[in-house]
């Protein structure tokens, strides 16, 4: 009986998560919240995808964005040059090229390990970077990619904010249970092993240097949908969203909320997005540096909290029922 | 079962293997001895695909695995027991297990949570090893000795032909070392065993035959009563005075 109220519990939170703007329209006429929590759960899909490799399989990629910019030019160049705003097409497209982008990369990677991956994926998206500004005949360049179309389903649009919230929200349901469907298969406790010790893995019979890229590549399509719903979102796909910075972003998120569980990533993009977009409007006009504020709160739990806000969470509540 | 040809094997300049060769029939029980720095450990790791040799040929059933990577020789049945323990530290002793178990079927499954069916053969191992009891304990909470015997649990239950032994009752009490001595003893006689031992009481327990390790090349081979009448000559190569029984 106990694993059925958790399931319908987690189904109740689903729908409320989904339903998000019609229930709280009353007290919510700016769309404010509504905005602020389809961004977050961009976020938190990104960094889904990111703790399959941080946290699952021991890879520390700091290359994380190109699959998100990869995935947003594709879903915003698809549907301008075939003239479509179908959500299979464009979000098919932002899948594909993610998945292919990640292979590419992932073949040239996964077989460096610890401070030798960081820096490699970290060179090879740079150059996805690179390419993304400097091709502005593709990529608008500099001044990105605007214009995107919200998308369509069938004869269901999706361009009102409400509706465009709900597909992120659906979206993000998905991507949870993929991610948790993973972790507790024997897939993810593969991972785990290859996290731990991979020469063991391979002494075992594991193929380690197939499953790191089966991972690669499957958090790079994840984060590659990411980026294709962002550009829905925002209209937009700037070479930002591929760069340095945005995989910081998704790294810091992880790291913040708690590396290699379902509730860490997902905590870290609502801490994350409360700073880069609450905060500030708290505090005096010198102040509303976000990424300064971020910096810091980083550098606070790499010294006091390790495990990020879960593990915080954890250790509380086990103080608590010790008592 | 296993021929090794001329393997050779050096570190920068320090020579560790010589040009060694030896067979090692199906279902024998093969002790390699020889003081620190023989090269035992290194045989262990060219024969299990971890390290590649400078030079020389590994056989398998006649076929040439020179040049397969470990997890293919692992898929071919070689199974290795590490000089200093290799596990999974955060998992369970039951993990652990299940991992070499499930190794055969394969990682590619996904969404469903892994089948109850490994974790009983996983339990059935740690209870062969003497560990019933301990299944929920993670690696670093086991005491050494019991790391040891998961780590031949882990072994087995890849179901091995082959399995090579890198000390596998090192740092164990003698209590230890006597179970896990009788443990090996009593596996099926059709499993092959290469075993790197100190302990010579172990050595004359488990070993059919005896090759003898010095400097790199094989200075002794024979039969464990042959090795025994021989060793009194060789005592100086093993580093200390050798009780015979």
């Amino acid at each position: 009986m106990r694993p059925l109220v958790r399931w319908a519990l987690m189904a109740v939170a689903a729908a409320a998560l989904v339903t998000f703007p019609y229930w709280s329209a009353p007290w919510e006429s700016t769309r404010f919240a509504t905005t602020l929590l389809r961004d977050a759960l961009i976020l938190a899909i990104f960094a889904l995808s990111l703790d399959l490799l941080v946290g699952r399989a021991g890879m520390p990629s700091l290359g994380h964005a190109a699959f998100f910019g990869a995935g947003g030019y594709a879903a915003g160049i698809a549907s301008q040059r075939l003239a479509t705003d179908q959500l299979p097409v464009t979000l098919g497209a932002a899948a594909v090229a993610a998945a292919l982008l990640a292979l590419v990369i992932g073949v040239l990677v996964v077989r460096s390990e610890g401070i030798f991956f960081l820096m490699l994926t970290l060179a090879l998206a740079q150059i996805v970077f690179a390419i993304a500004f400097q091709w502005t005949a593709v990529t608008g360049g500099s001044n990105g990619l605007s214009g995107v179309g919200r998308p369509m389903l069938a004869t269901l649009d999706f361009s009102s904010p409400d509706l465009m919230y709900v597909l992120v929200a659906i979206a993000f349901v998905l991507a949870m249970l993929t991610v948790w469907g993973l972790a507790r298969s024997p897939y993810g406790r593969a991972l785990t092993g290859v996290r731990e010790n991979e020469r063991r893995m391979r002494a075992l019979g594991y193929d380690t240097a197939r499953l790191r890229l089966s991972a690669f590549v499957l958090a790079g399509t994840i984060a590659g949908i990411a980026g294709a719903l962002s550009a829905y979102s925002t209209r937009f796909v700037s070479a930002q969203d591929a760069g340095l910075g945005n995989s910081i972003r998704a790294f810091v998120t992880v790291l913040v909320g708690g590396a290699g569980s379902l509730g860490g990533p997902i905590a870290g993009s609502a801490l994350v997005s409360l700073i880069e977009r609450v905060v500030p409007s708290l505090l005096p006009v010198e102040l509303r540096i976000s990424e300064a504020i971020l910096g810091l709160v980083f550098i606070a739990f790499v010294l006091f909290g390790r495990q990020g806000m879960v593990g915080l969470g954890r250790d509380a509540w086990l103080r608590l029922r010790a008592r | 079962m296993i021929e090794i040809r001329e393997l050779r094997r050096s570190f920068g300049g320090v020579v560790a293997l010589d040009g060694v060769s030896l067979k090692i029939s199906e279902g024998e029980r093969r002790a390699l001895i020889g003081p620190n720095g023989a090269g035992k450990t290194t045989l262990i790791d060219i024969l299990a695909g971890e390290i590649p040799p400078t030079g020389g040929a590994v056989l398998l059933s006649g076929r040439d695995i020179t040049g397969l990577r470990s997890w293919q020789r692992a898929r071919l049945g070689l199974a290795h027991v590490y000089q200093r323990t290799e596990l999974f530290s955060p998992l369970s002793a039951r993990e652990n297990v299940a991992l070499a178990v499930a190794a055969r079927r394969g990682p590619y499954r996904v969404f469903r949570a892994p089948p109850r069916s490994e974790y009983a053969e996983a339990d059935a191992m740690l209870e062969r090893v003497g560990l019933a009891g301990r299944e929920a304990i993670v690696v670093r909470a086991l005491s050494h000795g019991e790391r040891r015997q998961l780590e031949l649990a882990v072994a087995l239950a890849q179901g091995p032909r082959v399995l090579l032994l890198d000390e596998p009752t090192a740092g164990m009490s003698p209590v230890e070392t006597a179970r896990i001595t009788e443990l090996i003893a009593g596996l099926d006689r059709a499993l092959t065993i290469l075993i790197v031992e100190h302990d010579m009481d172990v050595v004359f327990r488990l070993a059919d035959r005896v090759t003898v390790l010095h400097e790199g090349r094989v200075i002794a081979d024979g039969t464990a009563a042959d090795v025994r009448g021989d060793v009194r000559v060789h005592d100086v190569y093993l580093g200390k005075a050798v009780t015979v029984a």
